[in-house]
């Protein structure tokens, strides 16, 4: 057999289910039917002068409870593609599993990487098979996906709407039940200090934070940052880096410091 | 037709024989694990030999270019199923190899009416967490597999095989990168001499020189044709993917030595 599809595969072996061979899992979201767009979560992605940043908060919800406030939403799928996740917890991580063994399924088969294309239409059909699921209120994802790419030496952020319909943004993209309260934020600083693409990475992490602190302020499903840390990564040309901790200390005091907390 | 035990025995012996002969010619491949990873080198004429088959683990082997990719790719699709399904975790070479690749090729092998015995011998390196717990598998064309620690070797014949296992006494976990590539290159050499000999009492065309000498000689003709592959696994790296491959071009520093005449 010579497959190159690893949902071919295990269904071949009778694994999974159909057509994704994702489980339906339990919710750590607020979704309910029919709105599938809200998730419990702020993940950002900006761009600048050299890649893309992606942070992401750290509290996991189911309902009103807060479920787990060390959730890690901001996760590597091979060397050069990020994804940031919003929605049900447990099948965002599947959704990454599968991803990622997928991804190197491809190219560890056919001895070439899937290309970039071919990687956001299989993410896209992820998504389009979670839609039963999400409209029961049981696992709906909506992640963004953040790549460098290097045909064009440029970092590059794709975002997706619940039914598997993928845009790409120039500047930004955010995902999760806070990023609509901050939308017009985003736009503000674009028209008022210039697009993020032009912006150095500690004025673009800066910007990306101040987002996310708003985001928390402003929804109740978003963690701030008084017990953990948020989670931020790098992608650029030599691939993905964590953003280390004394780095988001340092801006995290100076955000703090400005509004006198 | 009578068939007896006898009958039997003289027909594997046949079918051994004949795979033999044809695994003469191969490129020996050499294993040699060190402080920061884990090596396959080889050198090749055309097609390329060293694969990444999982997160840990590569592969190389000499023998039929069909035989070699069925091996690779039903190794690809064992550890990429078992991957998913349960956690990269649970994929080890040792399952690999002695649960769902040696099986199939002893059947083959003692199947002397139907099947055509495959021509391979394969090397399986697995990186482990600390240069001790790296560990090599050599897989024959009968089922047959053997362990190791440190290094392996691949080679035409069981003589070509000694050499090279002698060449490399004393590579250990302390080794470098550049020693560890300089070893396995000599070890190929070593291999690759005693390989070409036709006749094991050492009379041919190589028996007059000195041995060291004619190593170098034999390397710097192949040099001049063929291609020095090497396949890593990095032990430290941050990437998503441990797996490199370096070819002529990142090799030229430790090559150049070799080539002068």
């Amino acid at each position: 057999m010579l497959s190159n599809d690893l949902t071919t595969l295990l269904r071949e072996h009778n694994l999974g289910g159909e057509p994704a061979v994702l489980p339906p899992t339990v919710s750590f979201g607020s979704i309910t039917s029919g709105d599938i767009g809200i998730h419990g979560t702020t993940v950002i992605a900006v761009k600048f002068n050299g890649g893309v940043i992606n942070v992401g908060d750290r509290r996991a919800t189911a309902n009103f409870a807060i479920m787990y406030d060390k959730a890690e939403k901001v996760l590597p799928i091979d060397d050069l593609t990020l994804l940031a996740i919003s929605g049900s917890f447990a099948r965002a991580l599947e959704v990454v599993r599968y991803l990622k063994t997928q991804f190197k399924y491809f190219e560890r088969s056919q001895l070439q990487p899937m290309s970039l294309d071919g990687k956001l239409s299989e993410l896209a059909r992820v998504i389009a098979a979670g839609v039963p699921a999400a409209l029961q209120g049981i696992g709906g994802v909506l992640p963004i996906l953040s790549t460098f790419d290097p045909t064009i030496n440029e970092g590059r952020i794709f975002f997706y709407d619940g039914m598997g319909a993928r845009f790409e943004s120039t500047e930004f993209g955010a995902a999760g039940s806070g990023s609509t309260q901050i939308r017009g934020v985003f736009e503000y600083i674009v028209k008022t200090k210039g697009p993020f693409h032009l912006m150095s990475r500690e004025d673009a992490l800066r910007e990306a934070l101040f987002l996310l602190d708003i985001a928390a302020d402003l929804d109740a499903a978003t963690g701030g940052w008084s017990k953990h840390l948020p989670l931020a990564k790098t992608i650029t040309a030599d691939g993905i880096a964590d953003v280390t901790k004394d780095e988001l200390q340092a801006i995290v005091e100076d955000i703090d410091r400005l509004h006198n907390r | 037709m009578v068939f007896n035990p006898f009958d039997y025995n003289e027909a594997n012996r046949h079918r051994r024989d004949s795979v033999e002969d044809r695994l003469r010619e191969g490129s020996p491949v050499v294993g040699v694990s060190f402080d920061k990873g884990l090596i396959i080198l080889t050198v090749r004429r055309s097609q390329r030999k060293v694969f990444e088959i999982y997160d840990r683990i590569i592969y190389s082997a000499i023998g039929n270019q069909s035989d070699v990719e069925a091996i690779r790719v039903g190794a690809i699709d064992v550890a990429h199923k078992e991957g998913f399904d349960r956690s990269p975790d649970d994929v080890t070479t040792h399952r690999l190899v002695s649960f769902s690749l040696s099986p199939p090729l002893k059947r083959i092998f003692g199947d002397t009416f139907n099947a055509q015995p495959a021509v391979i011998r394969a090397m399986f390196g697995e990186l482990g967490k600390t240069p001790e717990q790296d560990v090599f598998y050599v897989l024959n064309y009968d089922g047959e597999f053997s362990q190791s620690h440190g290094f392996a070797v691949v080679g035409g014949t069981q003589e070509a095989e000694d050499k090279m296992s002698l060449s490399l006494m004393g590579v250990s976990g302390k080794t470098t990168f550049n020693h560890a590539l300089e070893r396995a290159l000599q070890a190929w050499a070593a291999g690759s001499v005693e390989s070409r000999r036709k006749s094991p009492s050492g009379d041919d065309e190589y028996a007059s020189e000195d041995e060291d000498a004619l190593a170098k000689r034999v390397l710097r003709d192949e040099l001049k044709q063929g291609i020095v592959e090497v396949g890593v696994l990095d032990r430290d790296t941050n990437r998503e993917s441990k797996f490199r491959l370096l070819g002529t071009v990142d090799l030229e520093g430790l090559l150049s030595s070799y080539k002068q005449e």
